[in-house]
């Protein structure tokens, strides 16, 4: 079998504009359409981990070959790095869709539902893949336009609101991008990421490229929601279905924010002191900020949201640190175990994020309601909801044996290693927080009374949303394997060797 | 040898995990199973005592598809277990401890405050806890320590607001020590270049160093439970069962603390005296400050909390003095303590399973109701006070023989041996004001008429209280003759006794007075004894009229002296759970009134941060 990295976009495209169709006068058309394209991607993806293929494996869209060496068709690259982000977002987009199977049901228009979350999932797709940095910026929009429709999906006040502030901002970030795509098009006549690459190889930083830098830095740092920029997040991510929460915060804001951050700093352009302190310093602010402010939350998605700001800044300091020993020519194998630690936690931060979000729906959907305040006591009655609850906190935290535990752990031993100690102090201090707020979630959600406080609205969650939970859970378990040599070196070392060999990525795309 | 080791790590865990599809209605049968896994697992542990001291890997490499090969291979290099002298006797007490438990929480009837699947959770403590002591790679080591600290969350039933919210503080202080350890790890990576505890032998001179022993030891102190990060198990102890809190604070916690504090000084760094110094403080400081608090309280299982933390203090001033005498004194003291205090937790959950309280005020006269529990809660209550010929005097007093030792050595700490003497004998009386609480007002006094129709608690449970208190006895009394020399001394290494010490001469002392005693009473006095009502006055005695025993501790509350520090320690201002967690919230409140929700503020903050950047990195 051969990998056609193109699938990734033309089926969930398909099933986007098949739904609305085809779903009007076939019932359940929806839900089977886009449960069966998320799983076969996911077999998919897993399936050229087990067999293995030519790292990196390209599509030039139209068959058009590269003249004189500069490229014309637009590019789809299918490397090591993004092989595990596709990974990442396609498992998460499965269980999302299979759990909204049984959840969304209380909705009216499912046909919409699902047709925008295949949009979201195309467009997220489209940006790990594409090689030209024009297309980046179009999928991107796919995924964000998809995702505003998504989060307004309740149409009640707060969702309205929640949407119109994720549009105005994210408006702003896009316009960001837009402008940086232009001057870098200016600068160097090109769009392709890989001929980019090669020509500002041989160029000084001249002030109009650390201008578009600093540009993408703050477009795609919004999309990331790193702090300051990161207002959107705590309403849009708290007031969209669960299901789309768990996508959102699970992998969105790594699929368009983090991957692409890290594809273009470490590929594309020239690794410089200042643009990784900067990295650096937004993801410290995030890690730091992002958690104070969770702690305070009684609004369980909104203090679910708060999180995801904070454990992006675990990622960011992952990679940032890496970043700076390769700058600063150090120990290599520092550098690997940091940018590793951070991958890894980009993962497991999708895993376990994406499962406390479907918690929050399972709460919310027997409950009615997701006020802390208001809930307690249900452990007896929601056991799997209680138990995955408590896993995926356990794994947020960095409680062994949950995967979290493991990420965590290289990145903050690589930061010791690299001498990076107040980091290093600060990551132990969120880790703290951290702890604390998820104890408080599971305490005043589950226990604290002894009888449930609120009487309950349904009795019985559907199988699918289960079925999803628990899948999950069992995931943050096994998912601490990767942190053995075996499975690092299948899943976990081939993405990080995209990004410690900086430079070769133009050389291996324009050269195939 | 791998057998065994199977038996003592997978063993316990496999059943755990599958007795958690074993509904906790067939609680005797599940009881009953982990039992049998604990005497398997003291079996194992006996045999591996007795074996020789090699490092092997836990996992085989097991040859078979290309895959399994690999994996097993790369496991193998992960899981290397050490057994050395130290981790062989640890594991020992361990699994002589475990089925101790393990055979008390076998009885019918059911408690609210009984967590929920608790066998899969106390098999998998044991397991953890054998894999902690044998690990030979910090790294794993720390993920069976990590994994400790959540098991002891499990181990409290969360049933109403309080014990939820002692589970959660539990939890977060454990949590929070074991992320700062890894950073010590780091650093120990950073100076020595390897992780295997045996091959590290660090000198504590520059920075680095220090910071690295520092927060490991933050680590033991925390799970041990020295001051100042002791409060979890205060508010463990008393909400949780008597049964969890004598199985993980009592006795696991300290014994995996205190081993690995031991590890730390006497084998991974080589203290320079200021640690020393500092070491010492914490020891005297948990002892004193602990007790004092337990002289004041009314609830005995917390009572028993505030001792937990107290007698950590002697393990921590003999295991800094960091000679051969001072290690074994204070490994010594570790294991007392966990026989005594694990004894004394199942007295009171046996005294608070008949009376359904754990208010001293509200208890009384049980002697003669539950004779055997008085009896066993008697000998624990001595030996803890350091009453000879019992095992808790035999260890105190090789803590009071180390001191006086050290202080023959030159060095600040040295120097003021006469301070730490001091403090740690005080102590011991203290505790020794506090036990006369624990016993009188239970056991003695008037008997309560709801109490008239308690009986005994049963065979199962009585006897694991005993068998704790001839170990007490036996500890105690041959202590010297074999106890410190087959036990001790192949661990510490070989030491003399300072001054003149025969714990056997001293039993037969104790037992030739008693009996004397005993001969001039009965001589002297039996035909004229008579039992009449206490006197009050001419007053007629009646329910109303109660002189609960902890009134007679008021004074101390009230002293002009101490008044202020008991008032502000019960509004937990010297509780550094309760003092980040202010620091937490106050920040919190501060980040959070920014966050108006305007989105004109919002955009401002996206160009203002735009601003700074370009800012900073164009001009």
């Amino acid at each position: 079998m051969e990998l056609i990295p193109a699938l990734y976009i033309i089926l969930p495209l398909l099933g986007a504009f098949l739904i609305p169709i085809v779903g009007h006068f076939v019932k359940g058309f929806q839900k089977t359409l886009s449960v069966l394209i998320t799983l076969f991607l996911v077999v998919y993806s897993v399936w050229f981990y087990v067999v293995g293929y030519d790292a990196p494996a390209v599509t030039k869209v139209g068959g058009w070959e590269a003249v004189k060496g500069i490229p014309i068709a637009i590019y789809l690259v299918y490397d090591g790095l993004s092989a595990f982000i596709l990974l990442t977002v396609n498992l998460i987009a499965f269980l999302s869709t299979f759990y909204a199977m049984g959840y969304i049901k209380r909705f009216t228009a499912e046909n919409n539902f699902y047709a925008l979350l295949c949009l979201m999932i195309a467009g997220m797709n489209g940006v790990v893949l594409s090689g030209d940095i024009f297309n980046i910026y179009v999928f991107l929009e796919i995924a964000v336009i998809a995702s505003y429709a998504l989060v307004a999906f309740g149409t009640e006040k707060r969702e309205l609101e929640a949407s119109f502030k994720y549009q105005v901002l994210g408006g702003i970030a896009s316009l960001l991008i837009l402008f940086a795509v232009g001057l870098l098009y200016w600068q160097t006549q090109t769009l392709n990421l890989a001929d980019i690459s090669a020509i500002l190889q041989y160029e000084d930083q001249s002030t109009a490229l650390i201008f578009t830098e600093v540009l993408l830095i703050v477009g795609f740092g919004l999309k990331a929601a790193m702090i300051p920029f990161h207002a959107w997040l705590p309403d849009a991510h708290s007031s969209a279905p669960s299901p789309i929460s768990a996508m959102l915060s699970g992998v969105l804001i790594k699929a368009v924010g983090v991957y692409a951050l890290i594809r273009l700093f470490f590929n594309i352009f020239t690794i410089t002191y200042e643009l990784t302190l900067v990295i650096i310093v937004l993801g410290t602010l995030s890690m730091v900020i992002g958690v104070l402010l969770a702690i305070g939350q009684w609004d369980l998605k909104r203090l679910l949201a708060y999180h995801s700001i904070s454990q992006m800044g675990y990622v960011v300091i992952g990679v940032g640190i890496g970043m700076m020993i390769i700058f600063e020519d150090g120990n290599r194998t520092v550098a690997a175990l940091s940018i590793a630690g951070g991958l890894f936690h980009l993962i497991n931060h999708a895993v376990f994020k994406g499962l406390l979000f479907l918690d929050a729906g399972a709460i919310e959907y027997l409950a009615g309601t997701r006020n802390l305040k208001e809930l307690g006591g249900l452990s007896r009655k929601m056991p799997v909801t209680s138990s995955t609850s408590l896993g995926a906190s356990m794994a947020i935290s960095g409680v062994p044996p949950f995967n979290g535990f493991f990420s965590k752990l290289l990145i903050i031993i690589a930061a010791v290693r690299a001498e990076f100690y107040l980091l290093a102090a600060l990551a132990v201090f969120v880790n703290f927080v951290t702890l604390g707020s998820f104890m408080k979630f599971i305490r005043y959600a589950f226990f604290n009374l002894k009888e449930s406080g609120v009487s309950l609205i349904k009795l019985r969650l559907p199988f699918s949303m289960k079925f999803s939970m628990i899948t999950m859970v069992i995931l943050c378990v096994l998912m601490s394997l990767m942190v053995f040599p075996f499975f690092r070196e299948i899943l976990l070392n081939p993405a990080v060797d995209v990004l410690m060999n900086t430079g070769e990525y133009a050389s291996k795309i324009i050269g195939s | 040898m791998t057998d065994l080791l199977n038996i003592l790590i997978f063993l316990p865990l496999a059943v755990g995990i599958l007795l958690f599809l074993v509904p906790d209605k067939l609680r005797i049968w599940k009881g009953s199973a982990a039992f049998a896994v604990t005497l398997l697992v003291l079996f194992a542990a006996i045999r591996i005592y007795g074996a020789e001291e090699v490092i092997v890997p836990l996992i085989q490499q097991v040859q078979g598809s290309a895959f399994l090969t690999q994996f097993t291979h790369t496991l193998q290099e992960f899981t290397v277990l050490n057994m050395n002298a130290l981790s062989k006797l640890i594991l020992l007490f361990l699994a002589v401890l475990a089925p101790l438990i393990g055979l008390y929480s076998i009885y019918r009837e059911k408690n609210a405050d009984f967590p929920a699947h608790f066998y899969s959770w106390f098999l998998i403590t044991l397991g953890c806890s054998a894999g902690t002591v044998l690990a030979e790679n910090l790294l794993l080591f720390l993920f069976f320590w990590g994994v400790l600290g959540y098991t002891l969350y499990k181990l409290i039933a969360q049933n109403d607001e309080a014990s939820s919210a002692s589970a959660k503080k539990t939890l977060i202080i454990i949590g929070s020590s074991d992320a700062l350890m890894i950073i010590g790890i780091g650093l120990i990576w950073n100076i020595a270049g390897t992780l295997n505890i045996s091959e590290l032998s660090i000198a504590t001179t520059g920075g680095p160093a220090v910071m690295a022993f520092l927060l490991l030891a933050i680590g033991a102190f925390t799970k041990a439970g020295a001051f100042p990060f002791h409060t979890w198990i205060l508010n463990f102890t008393e909400k949780a069962h008597g049964l969890s809190s004598a199985y993980m604070p009592a006795s696991f916690d300290k014994l995996i603390g205190i081993y690995f504090l031991a590890l730390l000084c006497s084998r991974i760094f080589e203290l320079n005296q200021w640690l020393v110094f500092a070491l010492l403080i914490i020891g005297v400081c948990t002892i004193i400050f602990a007790v004092m608090m337990a002289l004041i309280q009314h609830n005995f299982k917390k009572l028993l909390g505030y001792h937990a933390v107290s007698q950590v203090g002697y393990m921590i001033v003999g295991i800094s003095l960091g000679s051969p005498l001072g290690i074994a004194a204070g490994l010594f003291h570790m294991f007392n303590n966990a026989v005594y205090k694990g004894g004394l937790f199942l007295t009171a959950a046996s005294v608070e399973r008949r009376t359904g309280t754990s208010d001293i005020d509200k208890t009384g006269g049980l002697a003669s109701k539950m004779p055997l529990t008085f009896i066993a809660a008697v000998v624990f209550a001595l030996s803890i006070s350091g009453i000879p010929p019992l095992n808790g005097f035999a260890s105190k007093w090789m803590i009071y023989q180390g001191i006086v030792d050290f202080g023959q050595q030159s060095g600040i700490a040295s120097q003021l041996w006469i301070i730490w003497l001091a403090l740690a004998v005080f102590g011991s009386a203290l505790t020794l004001a506090s036990f006369i609480k624990y016993v009188s007002g239970i056991f003695l006094g008037r008997k309560k008429e709801i109490y008239e129709k308690i009986k005994e608690v049963g065979l199962l449970q009585w006897i694991p209280m005993m068998l704790l208190a001839v170990i007490c006895i036996w500890f105690g009394a041959f202590a010297t003759e074999y106890v410190i020399k087959e036990l001790f001394m192949p661990v510490s290494g070989t030491f003399a006794f300072v001054g003149i010490w025969d714990s056997s001469l001293l039993l037969w002392l104790v037992v030739a007075s008693i009996v004397v005693g005993f001969l001039i009473y009965w001589i002297g006095s039996l035909k004229n004894m008579r039992k009449v009502e206490p006197f009050i006055g001419g007053e007629k005695a009646d329910e109303t009229q109660g002189y609960p025993i902890t009134g007679f501790y008021h004074t101390l509350r009230k002293s002009r002296y101490l008044a202020f520090f008991y008032a502000r320690a019960e509004e937990k201002w010297f509780d550094i759970y309760d003092l980040f967690k202010g620091f937490v919230l106050w920040t919190n409140k501060g980040f959070s009134t920014i966050h108006t929700g305007v989105l004109t503020t919002y955009a401002f903050w996206i160009y203002g941060g735009l601003a700074i950047i370009l800012l900073l990195l164009i001009l």
